[in-house]
């Protein structure tokens, strides 16, 4: 659904490049999370990828579009949501998807069925500048589903949301991945794509370092550990065990032998501290 | 469709964000004062304090046709009287006629301010009426026009082409931007830019919000200012393809920036010198070719046209001919740039 080749953009028009030779390939009904820190080069990706930005160097194609050579037709199959909100604000809630339902060649979604499902249907006759930060950016979010698209650009779509909301839009990005969109998820949260995400890919100063699904970064990056907590003597003890060690998988089969365990954890590596290994740099 | 949800859109916007309610207060405004301020034809007059020392029947010939001449005259008994009443209005002019010797002495009092013309015109005006009433007076003059007898506008007709050109016509070239920079202010530009939608629907919708306001604010002014005198079908042609020129004009130089504040200079400079051409507007004697160039100097003349009884259809054809090719390059630039800058 999206095949990039040597991407490079530079908004300078010289070798300062916020994106260097990316290379990568997305397929249909897969959600590809894009990790990195702020300015790393992942919405200069999108950018390019949602003819924003024009492509200056590199082969890139959307749904079967060369981006090269841009048709509007395309954007009937891509949905955008992007990071800062951006509705108009003096239109009602209603009024805003309402108009761009029209701007579509194909068939939409309703628009106070959008509404409903993100809680913003008792609000629909209100005006957009009246809602609060969150409410826009939901208002922002749904707008980019109102063509069905088959592939969806989300914009770090979680980003300032409280716990409950941000849930709320993960649920619906798992349902339209389960009805089979492509999701392309740029975003500096790693619990988001940890949860989301087939794959992820790591960029920063523009480079694209590593390309896998989360799973795989585990069990390659991760430390194979198990955290233990059981019941001793009236207290309570916390054991860090190898599953290579032999003598540290005896000791956990003891443990368990006990019937004494109130905790037991993995402890397989986080995206965050996998990206800081591969990277050297954070996230945020 | 895309084009007219767009439009129709955009103009939901200009209701919301009362830009069309301004427009109009405005055109009202400028109604209210050219029809309660601005008398509907005003003549210079000049006030002369007189003491003429002639015959009682020579005087009042002689008040009589100054008058005639379009003089406020005011007799005194003495040149005192005269001297002080000038000194209290600053834009009056004394003059006393005596004889002396067989002659007749004319001694004209001025503040000081008056320019060698002016000094001039009263000097040949006064004399020449009096040279009238001496008897046996012929007047041999003629004076031929080159263009015949050109129909001449009432002062507040006379001033309505100014405030279509400004308004009506070019006021889109600064708001047209505005709202632009608005749109990449609020993203909106950006989310209308993933959609199938094209730029040019985008673009155009804009012009067409411009094109009803100055419509709108256009006729408000010329049906109360006018009346029945304007010829509006002709009028309403001028008023679209100058706004669809001024609003093009707006697009193409807002393309080149990507905030108002950098624009900003760039269009208020482009209404300054368009408005130059009003200078010449109203005084026609200078008309250097610099002024005569400006698009603006033909469309005040073309909105001129509309409110003559008889009009120059040719001039107002040529113009709105003109116009709206210059608005079809403008725009077209426009759409070729904006292809690449709208959402940088």
């Amino acid at each position: 659904m999206i095949k990039v080749e040597g991407l490079y953009h530079s908004y300078s028009h010289d070798d300062k490049y916020a994106v260097r030779d990316a290379s990568f390939e997305i397929t249909r009904g897969e959600v590809f999370g894009f990790l990195g820190p702020s300015g790393a080069g992942k919405s200069t990706t999108q950018g390019v990828l949602t003819g924003l930005l024009q492509l200056q160097k590199g082969n890139v194609s959307v749904a079967g579009y060369d981006v090269k050579k841009p048709v509007r037709k395309m954007f009937n199959k891509i949905g955008v949501s992007f990071e800062q909100s951006n509705v108009y604000g003096k239109l009602t809630a209603l009024e805003n998807l309402e108009f761009y339902r029209k701007l579509f060649d194909v068939p939409t979604r309703d628009a106070m069925e959008l509404l409903e499902i993100v809680g913003l249907d008792h609000v629909a006759n209100q005006r957009a500048a009246e809602f609060s930060k969150g409410m826009k950016h939901r208002l922002t979010f749904i707008r980019s589903m109102i063509n069905n698209p088959e592939i969806w650009f989300l914009d770090e779509p979680t980003t300032g949301l409280d716990p409950a909301i941000a849930s709320e839009i993960k649920d619906i990005i798992k349902r339209e991945k389960e009805k089979g969109t492509t999701v392309f998820l740029t975003t500096h949260n790693m619990f988001v794509a940890d949860e989301l995400c087939d794959r992820v890919g790591f960029i920063i100063d523009g480079e694209i370092k590593l390309i896998d699904s989360p799973r795989n970064l585990k069990l390659q990056y991760g430390e194979k550990l198990v955290e233990v907590d059981y019941r001793k003597n009236g207290g309570t003890v916390r054991e860090k065990l190898s599953f290579i060690d032999e003598s540290d998988r005896r000791r956990l089969n003891e443990i368990v032998n006990t019937g004494a365990i109130e905790m037991m954890h993995t402890k397989e590596a986080t995206l965050e501290e996998i990206f800081i290994k591969v990277t050297g740099r954070g996230l945020e | 469709m895309k084009l007219l949800y767009s439009f129709l859109k955009d103009m939901r916007l200009s209701f919301k964000s009362f830009y069309i309610y301004i427009e109009i207060g405005f055109a009202l405004i400028f109604v209210a004062i050219m029809l309660f301020v601005v008398p509907e034809n005003i003549r210079p007059q000049v006030t002369v304090y007189a003491h003429i020392d002639l015959p009682e029947s020579y005087l009042s010939a002689a008040e009589g046709a100054l008058s005639k001449e379009g003089y406020d005259i005011t007799m005194l008994s003495s040149r005192e009287e005269v001297e002080s009443e000038i000194a209290s209005h600053r834009s009056s002019v004394g003059l006393v006629v005596s004889p002396e010797g067989g002659k007749i002495v004319y001694d004209y009092i001025l503040q000081g301010y008056e320019s060698e013309k002016f000094k001039n015109v009263i000097k040949a005006s006064i004399e020449g009426t009096f040279v009238k009433m001496a008897p046996g007076f012929q007047d041999v003059t003629s004076v031929t026009t080159i263009e015949g007898d050109i129909e001449k506008l009432s002062t507040r007709l006379n001033m309505l082409p100014v405030f279509l050109g400004l308004n009506a016509a070019f006021m889109g070239l600064f708001i047209i931007a505005a709202y632009i920079f608005l749109d990449k202010e609020e993203g909106t530009i950006k989310a209308f830019a993933v959609t199938p939608a094209k730029v040019w629907h985008y673009l155009a919708s804009k012009m067409g919000v411009m094109l009803v306001t100055g419509l709108l604010s256009g006729l408000i002014a010329t049906v109360f200012i006018a009346g029945g005198k304007a010829h509006y079908f002709h009028l309403i042609m001028l008023i679209i393809s100058l706004n669809a020129f001024g609003s093009a004009l707006g697009l193409f130089i807002a393309s080149f920036f990507d905030t108002m504040t950098k624009a900003m200079g760039w269009l208020y400079v482009s209404i300054i010198i368009l408005a130059f051409a009003a200078v010449s507007y109203y005084m026609p004697a200078f008309s250097p070719l610099v002024i005569r160039i400006l698009p603006s100097y033909p469309m005040l003349f073309a909105f001129r046209e509309t409110l003559h009884e008889v009009v120059d259809l040719g001039y107002v054809y040529a113009n709105v001919g003109g116009f709206a090719a210059a608005a079809v390059v403008f725009f077209l630039l426009s759409n070729y740039r904006f292809k690449k800058t709208l959402t940088v």
